[in-house]
């Protein structure tokens, strides 16, 4: 008899305790749409729980906070603040490239009304300037033959093939797969295998030609020859860390890395504000804002 | 105790503000660091990509009416930091931090609101925020 009573007080605490998690969260998520959370408590030796293998499935956000993978002022590990240290190792071509595109983030930045970024005509932004653009929420999903990441800006989605298939080779025009020639395309040709249990390598070839994308927002290029290897590493069952080399020969002399970004996971039931790239709102904006505000002069 | 927690949360959604205001666009068209604060009366509020966008009456010390243009980040970015898509009603009386345009036309970008119930919203300082990871 004993036993029941403290069952039923055990349950009520415990009925207690979710009802106050449950109305914590409704906080954060009215009518159950739940808002993400920037504020988490840092991963410490307490709280740290260990890595699940070989998956990387989850809802993903920079684990530095909202602004961490905004990335407007360039890739993260070479930011375009006109300090030596971050100078590009650009070839001529590069080089000449670069300064023909007019950005409007960066140490060289030009007026809304005098850039060409393709962004603002809501051009897909490609790979691998989805990975540096405005990164937030990212979700991953995979199966036994591929991992699908859904970017946040723009409702993106890519698919990396884990099924064994040879990553294509980069040819004039295109890539050859398998001895058939494909097209160019704004996400490439990306193939993955797990190096060890915790960390995933991404191979990415065909990407677009360089005169239709931009590596970051502040007009350093990319070209169709580029190879990029990007590397998730779960370090525990919170945190990933999403790093890029890119590897371009035509526009850089030699690899470079662009990012580490450590990620963190989040609540899988949160809700993705639409962040859409749509012509009709960037032309109101534009006709609202944009073109007064970079204008030479008061009207 | 209190303060520091306010001190804390405002330094924290000027560190959201500030870094996702460079998100769109640049700050080349904007006189970085000068702030203006308008008082006026809401024209219309629009909840939209690429900025939300707030039109705004605010009488001049000559008697006449401006109206100000004032832009807010994506509503992806401010809706963590409490703006709303009824956050601005035509006709609320509302004051609003901007930094303004460099070219001297009533437009900037919003720092800070106080709405017209009262409610704070966003940073009066944006150098008061840290800075970002990424630089």
């Amino acid at each position: 008899m004993p036993n029941r009573v403290l069952v039923v007080i055990i349950g009520l605490l415990v009925g207690v305790v979710a009802l106050a998690v449950d109305l914590t969260a409704q906080n954060n998520s009215p009518g159950g749409w739940r808002a993400p959370d920037w504020n988490k408590p840092p991963i410490t030796a307490a709280n740290r729980e260990p890595a699940p293998r070989r998956n990387l499935a989850g809802m993903w956000a920079p684990a530095d906070g909202a602004g961490a993978g905004t990335q407007a002022q360039g890739v993260p590990s070479k930011p375009n603040n006109g300090r030596p240290e971050n100078e590009l190792p650009y070839t001529p071509y590069g080089l000449q490239l670069y300064k023909s595109h007019h950005a409007l983030e960066g140490f060289d930045a030009v007026l809304p009304t005098e850039d060409n970024d393709p962004r603002n005509r809501c051009e897909p932004l490609g790979v691998p300037r989805y990975n540096h653009y405005n990164v937030r929420l990212t979700q991953i999903f995979q199966d036994a033959y591929k991992v699908a990441m859904l970017y946040h800006y723009d409702n993106r989605w890519r698919v990396i093939w884990t099924d064994g298939r040879q990553l294509p080779k980069v040819v004039d025009g295109g890539v050859d797969v398998g001895g058939e020639i494909r097209e160019p395309r704004f996400f490439g040709y990306s193939v993955g295998r797990w190096v060890d249990d915790y960390t995933f390598e991404v191979q990415t070839v065909g990407v677009m030609p360089d005169d239709r994308v931009w590596l970051d927002s502040t007009g350093r290029p990319i070209s169709e020859k580029a190879h990029i290897t990007e590397t998730f590493r779960r370090v525990d069952a919170d945190t990933l860390v999403w790093s890029e080399t890119i590897d371009d020969p035509k526009i850089y002399t030699r690899p470079w890395e662009t990012m580490r970004l450590p990620l963190r996971l989040h609540d899988p039931r949160t809700d993705v504000q639409e962040y859409y790239c749509s012509p009709s709102e960037q032309e109101n904006y534009n006709k609202l804002f944009g073109s007064g505000a970079s204008s030479k002069g008061a009207p | 105790m209190k303060s520091v927690r306010v001190i804390v949360l405002v330094a924290a959604i000027g560190f959201v503000l500030s870094a996702s205001a460079r998100a769109h666009h640049g700050a080349a068209a904007f006189d970085v660091g000068k702030k203006v604060v308008l008082k006026g009366t809401v024209a219309g509020w629009i909840y939209s990509n690429p900025h939300c966008l707030l039109s705004l009456d605010v009488m001049g010390e000559d008697g006449k009416v401006v109206r100000w243009m004032a832009e807010g980040q994506a509503p992806n970015v401010v809706y963590p930091v409490g703006y709303r898509k009824d956050s601005f009603n035509f006709g609320d009386q509302v004051t609003v931090t901007v930094e303004p345009v460099k070219n001297g036309r009533p437009m900037g970008r919003i720092l800070a609101a106080v709405l017209a119930d009262g409610t704070t919203l966003g940073v009066a300082n944006s150098s008061g925020a840290p800075p970002s990871p990424q630089q």
